[in-house]
């Protein structure tokens, strides 16, 4: 069984339960709010006629910081049509499927709802943009707010046009809304904004309406300021505004949300102007005195003056709420009856809370003031496709595909992404879930699956296979359709083999096709564990597992250390503990698995200069490498993990940002042999060799032996970082033979090892960038609990017109495991913190001293990776004349 | 005379008498090298004195030295260099079978304390209540009959421990002998040679030159293994192959029990993950370890099929005893497969460029439908067309590398097929493949490459750079002089500080 919801043209809201009959096609029954009123049939051909629409369809995704009531919005949409009690709207949170999701508040696994949306032409009236009827089809994902999740965000972003981002209207915008709309701005996707959370001003805190304006206003101003940043002639002024309709006030646990809109159209008869005179009043810098009936840009201090938006939508609003909340209902039906608002009779008798909420979802729908507002000002598909398709395809922007791509057209060549893979009910398989760009997929349809190592013209990560069932998804029910067009998304069965976290599908005979640009996470995985299976027989079950694991979430990943042990890493460590519960319960059958504490990585660098040149001989002596290490220019290493350098430069391009920005000689940066480790990490080898014969000879022995080095530092073969490798002598054989990569390789590896400890070599820690937001009596806790861990606050903010602080620190990975937990404790629960990787740190600490506390944290190292514990000293690595 | 026993001087000749053996090759490890001329020597006299009566020739003995592979193995090949007809191998041996050369063995005599060691024998055996299995190092075989007896004593009061010991295989060995009697091919057969008691039956067990038989119903895991001798490679062979087994040792030069061997677990995680990235690889370099043990020529060709079903490239690679340097020659190689008796077999260490894993581990990386389950064979006799003939129709799901953290897509096997028929064609295509490499001329980019051949165009230097614009000869330069572990002018400079 499956629900939907009609908001009929008279504006009532009907509750679709869809009840399969038979395979394709539904009885629905539709209901008010009350009670069973009619019995439709309602088949499967019907749905996907609307999906034919591209006008008419929207894509958007749901996107906040954590607890900012993102689920609970989305269920207020639900709860407005009846699927859930009333009394109970808020708490279920429909869109949380889990039972973990559940028990914790917060959402995991991103999921997707579609909406059926009938308009009145009433309503349309104003609507500029093209459309096919009134019928609408809103395709809402509503993703995880936790940082530790974006990934899932990231997925939803790709195939969405539109984001709501929901914002507390008190907590104001947080760092993870940051994070995810310039995420969603880079993928060009266009926001609408709603203040959410608006019963908080009117039950909790009591603020007074010019209080209220300028908290809203605040929240709009910091949105406002990041989405400036991307000035995008083709996605045009990104910006959000009131008096536009482009922000909606919503109170989401009580289910009523409006846009200036709604007041517009309801005072601008009264006022005698059309609505989006009337908009612009309802906002800003627009004041209203009762008592002259004259509207001025300025509060000309009389105490009836007020702004426009406290006297015309706050006041207003406030007065129903304290009505309601006194249970003062000889004076609330009248003013109901003036506002329009009919509230059934046996409503009547609630009180209080309850009483105030009906009346609210009554007056002012969420789910109308939203939907109504993603209608207006999210772009169909066929809209965004126009610009984002730059974004989208890799290929030429002039061939068949692009074009396809570009104006929707479900004619053209199939271009589909996936961006996620759907765990299935029958273990171990998965839907490939995506978005369809172009074209039409179809069941039985045969086609290209260009994988993410795919490039054109080899056939490297490409399979053709046939789809064997398309499904769209409704809800927890999916359903199977005869094919999915353009603008939508989908749900393909019997690819998930070929698939392994994303994909561009094409007709099977588009060889010329290019793929969709791959995703890019704003979260790296930081944080890791060793498992093991406790029987060691389930050693099998554990490798599926893992498989399937890293199938089923874009941002896992599972490897293998040096020594044997399974390693999964994650985003944090709430993500590792969902990801380990998936891997045992779901992905492994309940086999129990041991994990280890958390492990985190180090890089190895250098403080200085080597203290000297230091030579290696070859195995036959005869051969002779002389090196220096010193660490890379501060900000370079940034600049080759951001790809700004690397080693596919053009080699004018890249030394004149080495000259311009790292004072680097012009000549020198073209002598950079090479980056490594893997050919594109953060440390390089330059030739600093003035006249050396056969030098360009072992130029490839010299790299491999750096790639090898360089992923495994001297000190606990952790991956180096920041160290620039200089060749400075070079002596070597003159027969050829003599000087092979058998001879090169090994001593470049220690003359590499000797330069490192000879420059007082460093290691670097992961550090997250940690906000928390507290009322003012946790500060003390918050602060004893990160001096304990070594974090260090750098910024601590009042939030203007709020008790609330924002505070902002750095905290050593290493000592972020539990720090929610003691933070919570140390606090009874009022902060919150949110981790994201942001940089290495330098330890000062000398390893090479014993006894000190890097050497200590070496010795760790390389006892947890099977090394002998003793670093191997610089007198096995360099030779003496 | 404590000399003469300790090389068995008497049972030598007479092995050498009774084969009628006339030119015999005396093999020696490198630690054992300074008393061959002194055996050799007693030897010859021992032989004079058998053969007395001058109707038989004397035999010619030869010493070799420092052994091409493992000084475990018997180096036929060398042997063959002098026209040897027998050999006599000395030291500690892995006791692999011979190929064509009968064998005789000394292993020497190494001292122990029988009754210390008998002690904590019986005290373990108490405290673990499992049935034990006495194992040892070869060089301890002589001894084994006091503590025997000893144990046997001992025990009469206490008859519900149970102590088994494993014999020695045998001193001696003749191919040619039992390739006569048995028409089954070289596996396993050779161990059979002259030991009647321990034929080809169920429950029979044997490793590293000693044999043992199990009880009906008993598994290996049952038994507490019990080692007598030093943390050698035939111990970490034994550790390897009986991963499942409770073991214990009993070091006889320093008198006491060693009961931690989370090192030796490491290992077989160590080489869990080796497996591993064996699977990432594309290039495979096959390493002749050996020349002498039965079957390897065998084991090679498996190698190369298995290699090339998994649709990468092999390349074999013949050059004595591996050391990183000779490796690091061939580093496009991504892997080398070591073919070598068991005890030479584990390759392991940081030095070199890519790791070195043994046929079994091969088996296992390379056939897709075979799992790492903890189970582990050391031999690779054991290994000869155990797991070819399983299907070849493996799942078309990609591949997941553990190493890369991600699914991989390996070259289709199929394709591969077609490309081999095309093969006159291959180094056109590889041409074609390099034009479009050689694009950027300053990336260093590692790509996948499929065949040494690809590997060499991906190099920044192709050889001889031939420099156009200055034809004129270059002018003469007088060179650097002296030795490498220092030229004179450097010389000269060291003496300046």
């Amino acid at each position: 069984m499956s629900f939907s919801f009609v908001f009929d043209s008279s504006g009532e809201i009907w509750l679709c339960v869809l009840v399969d009959v038979e395979p394709f096609s539904y009885f629905i029954f539709v209901c008010d709010t009350q009670r069973l009123v009619k019995m439709v049939k309602f088949t499967a051909e019907e749905l996907r006629k609307i999906m034919d629409y591209k006008h008419n369809i929207r894509n958007m995704s749901v996107i906040a910081h954590v607890d900012h009531g993102k689920s609970t919005l989305t269920d207020s949409l639900v709860a407005a049509a009846g699927i859930i009690a009333q009394e109970v709207a808020g708490d279920v949170r429909m869109t949380d499927t889990r039972a973990d999701e559940a028990e914790r508040g917060i959402t995991i696994k991103s999921t997707g709802i579609s909406l059926y949306y009938e308009m009145t032409d009433e309503a349309l009236k104003s609507y500029k943009g093209e459309r096919q009827g009134n019928e609408y089809l809103i395709n809402l994902i509503d993703s995880p707010g936790h940082v530790d999740f974006s990934s899932e965000v990231t997925a939803a972003l790709r195939i969405t046009d539109g984001a709501l981002v929901v914002v507390d209207c008190v907590e104001g915008v947080c760092v993870q809304t940051e994070t995810v709309l310039r995420q969603a701005l880079g993928e060009r996707i266009r926001p609408v904004l709603t203040v959410n959370k608006m019963d908080r001003c009117f039950l909790e805190l009591q603020v007074d309406g010019e209080e209220a304006y300028q908290t809203f206003s605040r929240v709009i101003e910091n949105a406002n300021v990041i989405m400036a940043t991307y000035e995008d002639p083709l996605l045009g002024d990104v910006m959000v505004y009131p008096e536009k309709g482009t922000v909606a006030f919503s109170a989401g646990l009580h289910g009523w949300a409006f846009t200036l809109t709604n007041f517009a159209k309801m005072y601008a008869s009264k006022f005698g102007v059309d609505e989006s005179k009337m908009m612009e009043r309802l906002w800003g810098e627009n004041f209203f005195d009762p008592a002259t009936k004259k509207w001025t840009s300025k509060n000309t201090g009389s105490p009836t003056c007020k702004r426009g938006f406290v006297q015309f939508c706050y006041e207003p609003i406030k007065q129903i709420i304290n009505t309601c909340m006194n249970d003062q209902k000889d004076k609330l039906w009248p003013m109901l009856k003036k506002l329009g608002v009919t509230i059934k009779s046996e409503e009547k008798d609630l009180m209080g809370k309850a009483l105030m909420k009906r009346v609210m979802q009554t007056w002012l729908p969420a789910s109308s003031a939203l939907l109504e507002m993603m209608i207006f000002h999210l772009p169909s598909p066929s809209t965004a496709q126009r610009y984002r398709v730059e974004n989208l395809y890799e290929g030429p922007l002039d061939d068949v595909y692009s074009t396809a791509i570009r104006n929707c057209d479900p004619d053209g060549p199939l271009m589909l992404y996936v961006s996620k893979m759907i765990p299935a009910s029958d273990k171990g398989r998965f839907f490939a879930f995506g978005r369809v760009f172009a074209g039409k997929v179809s069941t039985g349809l045969k086609v290209r699956i260009m994988g993410p190592n795919y490039v054109p013209g080899e056939k490297k990560d490409l399979y053709v296979k046939s789809v064997q069932r398309t499904v769209i998804w409704m809800g927890k029910k999916q359903e199977t359709v005869e094919d999915v067009p353009c603008g939508n998304t989908v749900a393909l069965v019997g690819l998930d083999q070929y698939i392994t976290k994303n994909a561009t599908l094409t007709n099977e005979k588009e060889v010329d096709a290019h793929p969709i640009r791959a995703m890019k996470f704003s979260v790296s995985p930081v944080v890791r564990v060793a498992v093991q299976c406790k029987v060691a027989s389930d050693l099998p079950k554990l490798v599926e597992g893992l498989k399937r694991l890293a199938k089923s979430d874009p941002m896992v990943v599972c490897t293998m250390e040096e020594s044997g042990e399974h390693i999964v890493a994650g985003a944090g460590e709430l993500h590792l503990e969902i990801c380990l519960k998936d891997l045992q319960d779901d992905f492994m059958g309940g086999a129990e698995i041991i994990k280890s504490d958390p492990v985190v990585s180090f890089r190895e660098t250098v403080l200085e200069k080597s203290s000297r040149t230091v030579m290696s001989k070859s195995p036959n002596k005869h051969n002779r490498l002389y090196m220096e290490a010193r660490p890379l220019e501060e900000g370079l290493a940034e600049a080759i993990d951001d790809g700004r350098i690397g080693p596919r430069d053009d080699p004018k391009l890249r030394s004149k940002i080495l000259s311009e920005e790292f004072g680097w000689d012009k000549d020198l940066a073209k002598k950079i042999w090479c980056f490594g480790p893997e050919t594109t990490g953060p440390n390089m080898v330059v030739d600093m060799c003035k006249g050396v014969q056969y030098l360009n000879e072992i130029k490839d022995s010299v790299v491999a032996g750096f790639q090898w080095a360089s992923k495994e530092g001297a000190l606990a073969e952790e991956n180096m970082r920041g160290i620039c490798f200089e060749v400075c002598d070079v002596v070597l054989h003159a027969d050829a033979i003599h000087r092979g990569g058998g001879q090169v390789i090994p001593t470049a590896r220690r003359v590499i090892y000797a330069s490192q400890i000879t420059a007082k070599p460093r290691l670097l820690e992961p550090v997250y960038l940690v906000e928390i937001q507290a009322p003012e009596q946790a500060l003390g806790g918050i602060y004893s609990v990160l001096n304990q861990k070594r974090g260090h606050v750098f910024e601590e903010m009042q939030r203007q017109g709020t008790p609330l602080y924002n505070i902002k620190a750095y905290l050593p990975v290493i000592e972020s495991f539990g720090f929610s937990s003691t933070l919570r404790a140390a606090t009874s629960g009022q902060a919150f913190p949110q981790c994201v990787f942001d940089h290495w740190d330098m330890m000062m600490s000398d390893p090479l001293e014993a006894g000190s506390q890097a050497a200590q944290l070496v010795a760790d190292i390389r006892k947890r990776k099977g090394l002998k514990e003793q670093m191997t000293p610089l007198s096995e690595y360099e030779d003496k004349l | 005379m404590e000399f003469e026993s300790r090389y068995e001087i008497s049972r030598t000749a007479e092995f050498i008498r009774g084969g009628n053996f006339t030119k015999v090759a005396l093999q020696f490890p490198d630690e054992l090298l300074k008393d061959s001329v002194r055996v050799a020597s007693a030897l010859r006299n021992e032989l004079r004195r058998l053969g007395g009566d001058g109707n038989v020739k004397d035999a010619s003995l030869f010493v070799m030295a420092d052994t091409a592979y493992g000084s475990c193995c018997v180096d036929e090949v060398g042997a063959s260099h002098v026209g040897a007809d027998c050999v006599v191998h000395y030291g500690h041996a892995c006791l692999s079978p011979t190929t064509k050369l009968p064998a005789f063995f000394v292993f020497g005599k190494a001292p122990m304390s029988v009754s210390d060691c008998t002690k904590n024998l019986v005290d373990d055996a108490v405290t673990s209540g499992k049935p034990i299995l006495v194992l040892f190092g070869l060089e301890y075989a002589h001894l084994i009959h006091n503590i025997r007896e000893e144990v046997v004593a001992a025990c009469e009061s206490r008859p519900q421990l149970e102590i088994q010991f494993a014999e020695v295989l045998c001193s001696d060995m003749n191919p040619s002998n039992k390739q006569n009697t048995s028409d089954q091919g070289m596996v396993r057969a050779s161990v059979l040679i002259d030991d009647k008691s321990f034929g080809k039956l169920a429950g029979n067990r044997g490793i590293g030159g000693l044999v043992w038989k199990l009880r009906e119903g008993r598994k290996m895991e049952d038994h507490l293994l019990f080692w007598i001798g030093s943390d050698n490679s035939a111990f970490v062979n034994v550790v390897l192959t009986f991963n499942a087994c409770e073991i214990v040792r009993y070091d006889a030069a320093e008198n006491c029990m060693v009961t931690d061997f989370s090192q030796q677990k490491r290992i077989l995680k160590r080489r869990y993950y080796l497996v591993e990235k064996a699977k990432d690889a594309n290039i495979v370099g096959i390493l002749v370890g050996t020349l002498g043990v039965a079957g390897y020529h065998h084991m090679i060709n498996q190698m190369k099929e298995l290699i090339t079903a998994a649709g990468k490239k092999a390349y074999t690679l013949v050059m004595g005893r591996p050391n990183p340097a000779k490796l690091a020659n061939f580093p496009e190689c991504d892997i080398f497969i070591y073919v070598s008796c068991a005890q030479t077999a584990l390759l392991d260490s940081k030095e070199y460029l890519s790791p070195v894993i043994t046929p079994f581990e091969a088996t296992l990386a390379f056939n897709r439908d075979s799992h790492w389950t903890g189970a582990y064979v050391m031999e690779f006799r054991d290994l000869i067309n155990s797991s070819l003939a399983e299907s070849r129709s493996h799942s078309k799901e990609a591949r997941f590398s553990f190493l890369q953290g991600g699914y991989v897509e390996d070259f289709d096997t199929q394709e591969n097929d077609k490309e081999e028929e095309e093969g006159a064609l291959a180094l056109a295509n590889a041409t074609e493949k390099a034009l479009q490499l050689r694009d950027n001329a300053n990336s260093l980019v590692k790509r996948t490459v499929k065949s040494g051949a690809e590997y060499l165009m991906t190099r920044s230097y192709q050889g001889l750079e031939i420099h156009n614009e200055n034809s004129l000869p270059e002018p003469y330069l007088i060179g650097r002089s002296g030795r490498a572990a220092g030229y004179k002018d450097e010389k000269s400079e060291m003496g300046n500080f």
